[in-house]
């Protein structure tokens, strides 16, 4: 292919990963459940944009099979699982007040990502000489970004978005940097993240149902400290 | 040389000429997508023209701030309009008078006196209004630093012309997700500072709620239309350099022949009235955010300049 | 016999509890499966122990997808052994709770799918394959550790879920640049035997950044501090015999494949993963051994001793001696035997008395004689008291330790070891023998064992004791072919 045609694609998958960056920034600060999915929805979208311009840039037919995978396990089965699964209120949740107020979580997002650039050009050009794009310092934000929606959100949608997020991370370096893995390891990752979304989901309900919140992460009860009477009682 | 000369005064009319035509255009729009009919899209004009011809009164308690203001509010984006590239690609005479951050400065200094002097008539909603103001203003400076180093530092120049020149022109850069990035800080700042849906209703009537208009309430008859004219070329002011610097410069006029500079007129407009039919899809799906929210508003707008800039030194 | 067969009855058992015929139809097809198991291991692991090769079974393809060595025959005997001691603890013990048909059969079928997926780890060669099968684990446990469905399990299950995620997708990353480090040094196989043969050539940053990436996501999952803290909460609310089952010999496989990666670092110029091992392990050691002292409730008191002894077998192959290593496998085999024993006996305090706080119980000796003595067989075995098998190991590991000079690290952990032994019997002590303080609870009307739940205390009691005085011949050969794969 011509050189015209390389730097298009080239800067196609840089602008592709760049609104990737975005969408993780978008998971960590939106107060809305839904919102939170729908940013969730677009980041794998992106994801599998990336892996199908990196195909089409070292025309790689594996990698189209890696942007089918993520094109329909995830922005497609991942909601339908979780509408089957999960208690129809985590839907409706917003964040009202939180541990860390929004703009500095964000800026705490923004250091992790420079970290991640940090981490991640070296880490790029140590793989070898070769097109690697923005993708693999802007995967390593994804994950920790994901990381970190899991420590500061209470809510349950965002923290499973934040565990998936992370995979969706995670692989957005791995397809520039590990173009080979087979197609059995990919379906089955795309699997495991449905098992995800399917036993959160389970245990999701088991919550609501049991304590009455989908506030997930404010449930901190077990503790070392003074023995608590209410505490576990004649359990099997 | 002459030439420079004329063509900087001609942005000048250019501009002076057709900004009520966009804050026109913008209202019909919006009223369209309601399925209303809505105004004619010359009726800034009439407006104008009526307030020009209507007596003013100014309150006794008021001092000459009140009186100088709406002098300050018309001249200062005409200022901006002569260091901006709004129809040529190439810098005119007074191009190197002032860069980028001057020109912030100088649409700020119409901003500060503008807020004084709502605060000077002593209605409440104008300090209100005024305190709104500042307070959206304090947060978007960062965003404003943030996009000017960023392309400058890419640019090597703080000039807007040779911004242009470097920043968009090889058009990979187009893609490029600092430039995206960029893009969407910039449009977070326009609606912020333009007074735009989600950050304030620009046609509400509910004092109140109030954040830009109620600075201009106490004005009548000649300052009124200053200060509304002016309002209109700010936003002008702030969609050129938008459009003519960081997204698309592209429809300017290369040469010094007066054909092209004349026929860089419709086509600087058409790029703006393609971005007003944007603004108008973000304004009717969006709804105004709570006045606490707004600062979180501004926070994603700076989180996202930052990533830009970190995605432009590290990968740039 | 190829060794993939050994999935399937795992497999057949879960699906068949899904059927809702007889009531007993899911605890026996449990039992029967994990039975049919243990003699799949035993007999690859006495091959293996003869010396035999067993890798490619299957025929040459599937080299790249499973093989089996002296580690792997280990690690899979001991899945087997605890797996069916615990199927038959749980026949009697969850009867007691008298739970409903359906939900008994979600337990058997996820404790099935469980056994599936910790045996599945040790027979898959390829890595991101085995960090899906780890993955599998989590997800598999987690109803079972919320299977009590009270507010305090729940809260277990949910932070057991999202830690251990939060982990495994920072080791997703690490192997997916183990793959880019395998190609970046010329490509190979990418199994752990290729990973071995292929080390040299790889750019050492890499391997670097793979090594800490997937030490401390799975490290997560082992329960190595920092990242333990979801370790106590889940190992004490989850059914005995499902804590028996993830101290005993999860958290082990998930070492494991930490394991798995040091003969790989030792080919690696300029990397050094023993420091790492040995820095990491006598932190986690010494924080559960300080944290022990104060626990309120004895179940979580094992699960604090469990990070202990994650802690002293990586320490132990931190030391990078081949008699530490032998050690290492030893203290994982006598950990497994006697933390699923002492779980087991914890079961048993818990269903004569009926609460797990440590306040409330004294005397058990009297209360309920054969819980009582098993509890403390149980203390006396994990603490590390002579003659039984935990003992044994800690002395060989610290033995090799000072032998190849390691005087600070090795004294750091006695010390530790000791500080742990203080905590363990002071809080059990006061529990078998000490007098009641305040108004007795009453017992629960459970004050007899079941009879699978004796069996079991029994059965279990065996390896302990008798580890700490003999080691069979076929399991000393078995440890040595296992640390054999240790070293490049």
């Amino acid at each position: 292919m011509s050189d015209a045609t390389r730097e298009l694609l080239q800067n196609l998958n840089a602008l592709a990963a760049g609104l990737f960056l975005l969408t993780a920034f978008g998971i960590v600060a939106t107060r809305q459940a839904r919102g939170c999915l729908q940013l969730f929805i677009a980041q794998s979208l992106l994801l599998a944009a990336s892996a199908a311009l990196l195909g089409l840039r070292f025309d790689s037919g594996h990698l189209y099979g890696v942007a089918l995978v993520n094109l329909v396990s995830k922005p497609i089965i991942v909601p339908w699982l979780l509408r089957k699964v999960a208690p129809a209120e985590l839907y409706t949740r917003r964040e009202i007040d939180q541990a860390l107020n929004i703009p500095i979580t964000l800026l705490i997002a923004l250091a992790l990502t420079v970290g991640a650039y940090f981490l991640g050009v070296p880490l790029a050009n140590a793989v070898g000489p070769g097109y690697h794009g923005p993708n693999v310092p802007i995967g390593i934000a994804g994950l920790l970004l994901g990381a970190l929606t899991l420590t500061v959100r209470r809510e349950a949608m965002p923290l499973l978005i934040g565990l998936l997020a992370m995979e969706n991370g995670a692989f957005l370096a791995g397809v520039s940097i590990a173009r080979d893995l087979p197609m059995l390891v990919e379906l089955a990752i795309a699997t495991d993240g449905l098992i995800i979304v399917f036993i959160v989901g389970v245990l999701v309900r088991a919550v609501d149902k049991q304590v009455g919140t989908t506030a997930v992460g404010e449930l901190a009860s077990l503790r070392e400290g003074p023995a608590r009477r209410s505490g576990p009682g004649a359990d099997s | 040389m002459s030439e420079r000369i004329f063509y900087n005064l001609l942005q000048v009319v250019v501009v002076m000429a057709f900004a009520p035509l966009v804050s026109g255009v913008l209202s019909r729009l919006k009223e369209m997508v309601q399925s209303k009919r809505g105004p004619s899209i010359f009726q800034p004009y009439r407006d104008l023209w009526k307030l020009f011809h209507k007596d003013e009164i100014v309150s006794e308690d008021s001092s000459w701030i009140f009186r100088f203001t709406p002098y300050v509010v018309f001249v200062t984006p005409i200022f901006v309009v002569l260091l901006i590239p709004v129809l040529t690609s190439y810098p005119l005479f007074f191009a190197f008078m002032g860069d980028m951050l001057g020109a912030g400065f100088v649409l700020a200094l119409g901003g500060f006196f503008a807020a004084i002097a709502a605060v000077d008539t002593a209605n409440p909603y104008g300090a209100v209004g005024a305190s709104r103001t500042r307070m959206v203003g304090f947060l978007a400076e960062p965003v404003f630093m943030i996009v000017f180093f960023t392309v400058s530092f890419v640019a090597g120049s703080t000039i807007p012309y040779i911004v242009q020149q470097k920043w968009v022109t090889p058009l990979a850069n187009f893609f490029a997700p600092s430039h995206v990035l960029l893009v969407l800080a910039f449009l977070m700042l326009i609606l912020a500072e333009g007074g735009r849906i989600p950050v304030d209703n620009p046609s509400g009537h509910f004092e109140l709620a109030m954040i830009d208009e109620s600075k201009s309430l106490e004005y009548s008859g000649r300052g009124f239309a200053l200060v509304k004219w002016g309002g209109q070329m700010k936003f002008f002011v702030l969609l050129c350099v938008f459009l003519n610097v960081l997204v698309t410069p592209w429809g300017l006029a290369a040469n010094q022949s007066l054909g092209a500079v004349l026929l860089a007129v419709p086509l600087v407009l058409l790029k703006i009235f393609c971005f007003v039919l944007v603004l108008v899809v973000i304004e009717s799906s969006l709804s105004k955010l709570r006045l606490f929210r707004i600062a979180e508003f501004l926070g994603a707008a700076f989180i996202t300049a930052v990533a830009a800039m970190i995605a432009q030194v590290f990968l740039g | 016999m190829s060794v993939v067969w050994i999935l399937l009855p795992p497999l057949v058992a879960a699906a068949l509890a899904g059927i809702p015929l007889k009531r007993s139809l899911a605890p026996g097809a449990t039992v029967v499966s994990c039975l049919l198991v243990l003699a799949g291991a035993s007999r690859l692991a006495w091959r293996v122990a003869a010396g035999d090769p067993v890798g490619d079974a299957l025929g040459p393809g599937w080299s790249n997808w499973v093989a089996v060595d002296g580690l792997s025959a280990l690690i899979l005997f001991l899945i087997a052994l605890v797996g069916t001691t615990a199927a038959v603890y749980s026949l009697g013990y969850m009867a007691h709770g008298r739970p409903t048909p359906g939900k008994l059969r979600l337990y058997h079928a996820n404790y099935n799918l469980f056994i599936f997926s910790m045996l599945a780890i040790p027979i898959v060669a390829e890595p991101t394959l085995v960090w899906i099968v780890v993955e599998l684990t989590t997800l598999c446990s987690a109803l079972l550790v919320s299977f009590d469905n009270t507010r305090g399990a729940l809260e277990a299950a949910w932070k057991y879920v999202v830690l251990s995620l939060l982990g495994a997708g920072i080791a997703l990353f690490g192997f997916l640049v183990l793959f880019a480090a395998l190609h970046a040094g010329g490509g190979g196989a990418y199994t752990w035997a290729g990973l071995v043969d292929a080390a040299p050539r790889m750019p050492a940053f890499l391997m670097q950044t793979a090594f800490l990436l997937i030490l401390i996501g799975l490290g997560t999952k082992v329960g190595l501090v920092p990242m333990h803290t979801w370790l106590p909460d889940a190992h004490s609310q989850a059914p005995s015999p499902v804590c028996a089952l993830l101290s005993g010999i999860e958290t082990t496989t998930i070492l494991y494949v930490i394991l798995r990666l040091f003969p790989v670092m030792q080919g690696v110029p300029g990397a050094h993963a023993e420091k790492w091992a040995l820095v990491l392990g006598l932190v986690s050691a010494g924080t559960a051994a300080f944290l022990l002292l104060q626990v309120h409730d004895y179940k979580r008191l094992f699960a604090f001793s469990t990070v202990e002894h994650m802690g002293i077998v990586l320490t132990a192959v931190g030391f990078g001696a081949s008699a530490a290593d032998y050690g290492a496998m030893q203290q994982i085999v006598s950990h497994a035997v006697t933390k699923s024993f002492c779980f087991f006996a914890a079961g048993a305090v818990l269903l004569a008395v009926g609460t797990r706080e440590i306040s409330a119980v004294r005397g058990l000796i009297r209360r309920a004689p054969a819980a009582g003595t098993a509890l403390m067989l149980g203390g006396l075995g994990i603490a590390g008291a002579p003659p039984l098998a935990v003992f044994l190991s800690e002395f060989v590991i610290l033995k090799a330790g000072l032998a190849r000079g390691h005087y600070f690290a090795t004294g750091l952990l006695a010390v530790f070891i000791v500080i742990a032994f203080f905590g363990v019997m002071l809080h059990l002590n006061r529990m078998v023998f000490g007098q009641p303080e305040g108004p007795v609870p009453p017992d629960t009307d459970g004050a007899s064992l079941p009879f699978s739940c004796r069996l079991t205390l029994v059965l279990a009691a065996l390896p302990v004791v008798v580890l700490g005085v003999y080691i069979p011949k076929p399991l000393h050969d078995l440890l040595a072919q296992a640390a054999t794969a240790l070293i490049r």
